[in-house]
């Protein structure tokens, strides 16, 4: 048997499937969308349930609805739970109406039933079913009532008579639809409403006659079909509820007095600004890094037990190498990860089941929409100051696919702080005096990239998302602990997984090429290696950003791909020290294989290692985020190829700068002339928003 | 500040303002689907109970739950003040 979980957002869905399935749910993507499937058996049965994404109605204009009628249709479960929130009855029922003109059978589940007394709220579920046509119940998934009826309810679920919702008129258009359709289409009625909504998706059945029946019925409506329809279910629903939903005097509730305080104009930001600090110190700060350092050290004595255990038992340095500082060290940076993850994915999941999330999409929500991001943008913005990975990973937070797959690609933009080394190495020897104002203006650098590749993003490629801000502003709530360990558990697990692969093969990759020269001779020295050789060759890539050809840079910048924290070390290897000095005047020595570098070449390389490619811990989970191999390779090579061009030109007008060929003037005057095309190229999305709108006369935004 | 009676768009209405929507001027097809699917529909009584800090988005009040809406849609939707 197989049954569909359907419901509105914040509904209580997860919290009910969570209960009815345990912990056997399998968790993946729906096909094709970074859009999570949740599947899972009712305890001890083998019935079936899926819980489809949190929707507000069956049209077909979004994703997650196209998702659920595909499931609908598709997979044909034989029975759907329609989870409500029974104290927001009205907007529930909506999606209701649509999902009784199915053939499927609906059970109707009135949760948060524990709410309704606190509310002063009273639901007579037996006159609510005579209304809707479909069985009631009432449930708290959350303090597990009336689940034992619901689970009866679904093995033995009934067939109900269609219900009539609309005027005569409407009726018998669906009926005359209805007749139109060949016998053996299942769901009639619900196809014959979109029929008259002039629903694109089933436009194949929409032939001539069926046509003439919609447009003969639109001529009795003041407005299209589409609204009608929409307006009629409401009537419909508000007189369902007049007969059997009750409310005393209503007080202010709790979560108006909270926001009082949480979106007062003067409090917002401020509080904001310490919930954020408080998330980025639990999991990057002190305590992440604490982590991160305690989980490398258990990897390290592992490698070391195993690499002892393999010698005693024979195998060749070669394979011992293999294991330890290919696989080990591999595996260990996905692991080192994990807790970090933890913690975020703790403070992510209280911020959303408390409700503060919403609010902080409220409150930079009209910053971020110029350049095409959300509110929510910010937090992995904050969270990537410290490693990308949690930063990417946090992207879930955002609803809107595009804004979340722009956010995910704009993340590693932020210096994270793996590439500090960097930084402090370049900035530390070419530029003693004003080190802190240059590692400073690289986080600058880093906004207006975020900025200007947003803008470039929104105008290319993903030019189809209308920028607007509809959404539910949910109550307050205590978080359930129980929820989120689930939550932080299943989302763990899927980064190990997805992003865990990624990581695990492409060190071992590196660590092959490190190790071996063409001629597959073991333990080279860096100059011989393959890794080298492929520098050697490429090395022209780096011409334009260094001033000249470069094997040390090209494998140093190729290094920082495992970690950002390498490309130090390895310049320091390849210079023939040890990996972990540090010092500028040993690497930078005038000859060695880095004497060529120059302040302005220094500039660019670092500008190059910073918003390049991120490291495959971060590769990794953009793959988990953005869905896909394909997608994960533009994100890459946008980065990549971005980097070289702002690397370059950095490295071409800093020389020329250093040559006298260009002043500090002239730097001033260039930035000032690419500031107003800034401006330009975001004023000129503004345009779009008046088109369509005639109340140029009255309006406020001028 | 609109009086009783004005006709004027969503966005005109201040905190703690009623009015009856008239009507949707919404031109995009998904948005306006949106707005009516979450209710905004002819006759329906909204209250705009809060306001984000910098101004946009707009929280309204609406069958019994909280609806948040950027001032640009707002823009688009013709209503009657009522209180």
């Amino acid at each position: 048997m197989k049954i569909g979980l359907v419901g509105n957002q914040n509904s209580g869905k997860t919290t009910l499937f969570n209960l009815l399935t345990g912990m056997n749910a399998k968790i993946g993507n729906w096909p094709g969308v970074t859009i999570e499937k949740k599947v899972g058996n009712l305890k001890n049965t083998d019935i079936e349930i899926t819980d489809l994404p949190g929707i507000y109605s069956l049209s077909p204009y979004s994703m997650e609805e196209e998702i659920s009628r595909k499931f609908i249709f598709e997979e044909k479960p034989d029975v759907i739970i329609n989870i409500v929130d029974s104290t927001a009855l009205e907007r529930s029922l909506y999606l209701t109406t649509q999902l009784l003109e199915l053939d499927t059978k609906v059970i109707v589940a009135l949760n948060m039933a524990d709410e309704l007394e606190k509310k002063g709220i009273k639901i007579d579920e037996s006159k609510l079913e005579k209304e809707l046509g479909a069985k009631v119940l009432k449930i708290s998934a959350l303090k597990a009532t009336g689940i034992d009826e619901l689970v009866n309810e679904i093995k033995n679920a009934k067939t109900f008579a269609e219900t009539k919702i609309y005027d005569a008129k409407l009726e018998n258009a669906i009926e005359n639809i209805k007749n139109k359709l060949t016998p053996n289409v299942h769901h009639k009625r619900f196809i014959a409403v979109k029929l008259l909504e002039n629903d694109e998706r089933f436009k194949e059945l929409n032939m001539a006659d069926i046509k003439t029946i919609a447009k003969n019925l639109s001529q009795n409506y003041e407005t299209d079909l589409e609204e009608t329809i929409a307006t009629e279910r409401y009537l419909f629903i508000e007189k369902a509820k007049k007969n059997s939903f009750k409310q005393s005097i209503k007080r202010e509730s709790l979560s108006d007095k909270l926001d009082k305080v949480f979106l007062n104009k003067w409090l917002a930001f401020p509080i904001f600004v310490a919930i954020m600090f408080l998330v980025y110190y639990l999991s990057v700060g002190v305590i992440g890094s604490f982590t991160v350092d305690w989980v490398a050290g258990i990897m390290d004595l592992f490698g070391e037990k195993v690499s002892t255990f393999l010698s005693n038992v024979g195998t060749s340095e070669m394979i011992n190498s293999l294991v330890v500082q290919g696989i080990i060290a591999g595996v260990g940076a996905v692991l080192g990860f994990v807790p970090q993850l933890i913690i975020l994915f703790i403070c992510i999941s209280v911020l959303e089941t408390t409700g503060y999330m919403s609010r902080i999409a409220l409150l930079l929500d009209k910053l971020f929409r110029k350049i095409g991001l959300s509110g929510k943008s910010l937090i992995p913005f904050i969270v990537g100051s410290g490693c990308s990975v949690p930063g990417i990973m946090g992207t879930r937070i955002i609803e809107n696919q595009d804004e979340r797959e722009m956010t995910s690609i704009l993340t590693p933009f932020i210096p994270c702080s793996a590439k500090l080394p960097i930084i402090s190495l370049f900035a530390g020897y070419f530029f003693p005096e004003n080190s802190g104002l240059i590692s400073a203006s690289l986080y600058f650098f880093a906004i207006i990239v975020i900025i200007v590749s947003a803008i470039i993003m929104k105008k290319f490629i993903y030019k189809n998302t209308s920028s607007t801000y509809i959404a539910e502003l949910p109550e307050y709530k205590v978080p359930s602990i129980k929820y989120v360990a689930k939550d932080v558990f299943d989302k763990v697990v899927a980064f190990i997984k997805r992003a865990g692969s990624v990581i695990l093969i492409c060190s071992i990759a590196i660590w092959f090429l490190v190790s071996f020269s063409f001629n597959m001779e073991y333990n080279v020295n860096i100059e011989d290696s393959m890794l080298a050789s492929i520098g050697n060759k490429i090395s022209w890539i780096f011409e334009p950003m260094l001033g000249t050809k470069s094997w040390g840079a090209t494998v140093s910048a190729i290094q920082g791909l495992v970690a950002k924290e390498q490309v130090v070390s390895s310049m320091a290897v390849i210079n023939g020290l040890a990996d972990d000095i540090e010092a500028g005047e040993e690497i930078f020595s005038s000859n060695g294989v880095f004497g060529f570098f120059t302040a302005a070449s220094a500039y660019a390389f670092m500008v190059f290692n910073l918003f390049s490619a991120p490291c495959f811990g971060a590769i990794g989970a953009m793959k988990r985020e953005l869905g896909g191999t394909k997608k994960m390779l533009k994100a890459v090579a946008f980065q990549t190829i971005f980097a070289w061009l702002l690397a370059t030109l950095v490295y071409q007008i800093g020389s020329r700068i250093e040559q006298g060929i260009f002043s500090a003037a002239d730097l001033i005057v260039v930035g000032a002339i690419l500031l107003v095309v800034i401006v330009i190229l975001i004023k000129k999305d503004k345009n779009k928003e008046c088109a369509g709108c005639p109340y140029c006369a009255d309006c406020n935004k001028k | 500040m609109k009086k009783i009676g004005d006709k004027c768009v969503l966005s005109d209405l201040k905190v703690g303002q009623k009015a009856k929507v008239l009507r949707l001027n919404e031109t995009n097809k998904a948005i306006r689907r949106h707005l009516l699917d979450m209710g905004i529909t002819r006759g329906t009584v909204v209250a705009v109970k809060k306001v984000a800090p910098m101004g946009d988005p707009i929280d309204i009040e609406l069958r019994d739950y909280e609806l948040c809406v950027c001032k640009a849609d707002l823009d688009k939707i013709e209503v009657e003040v009522m209180g």
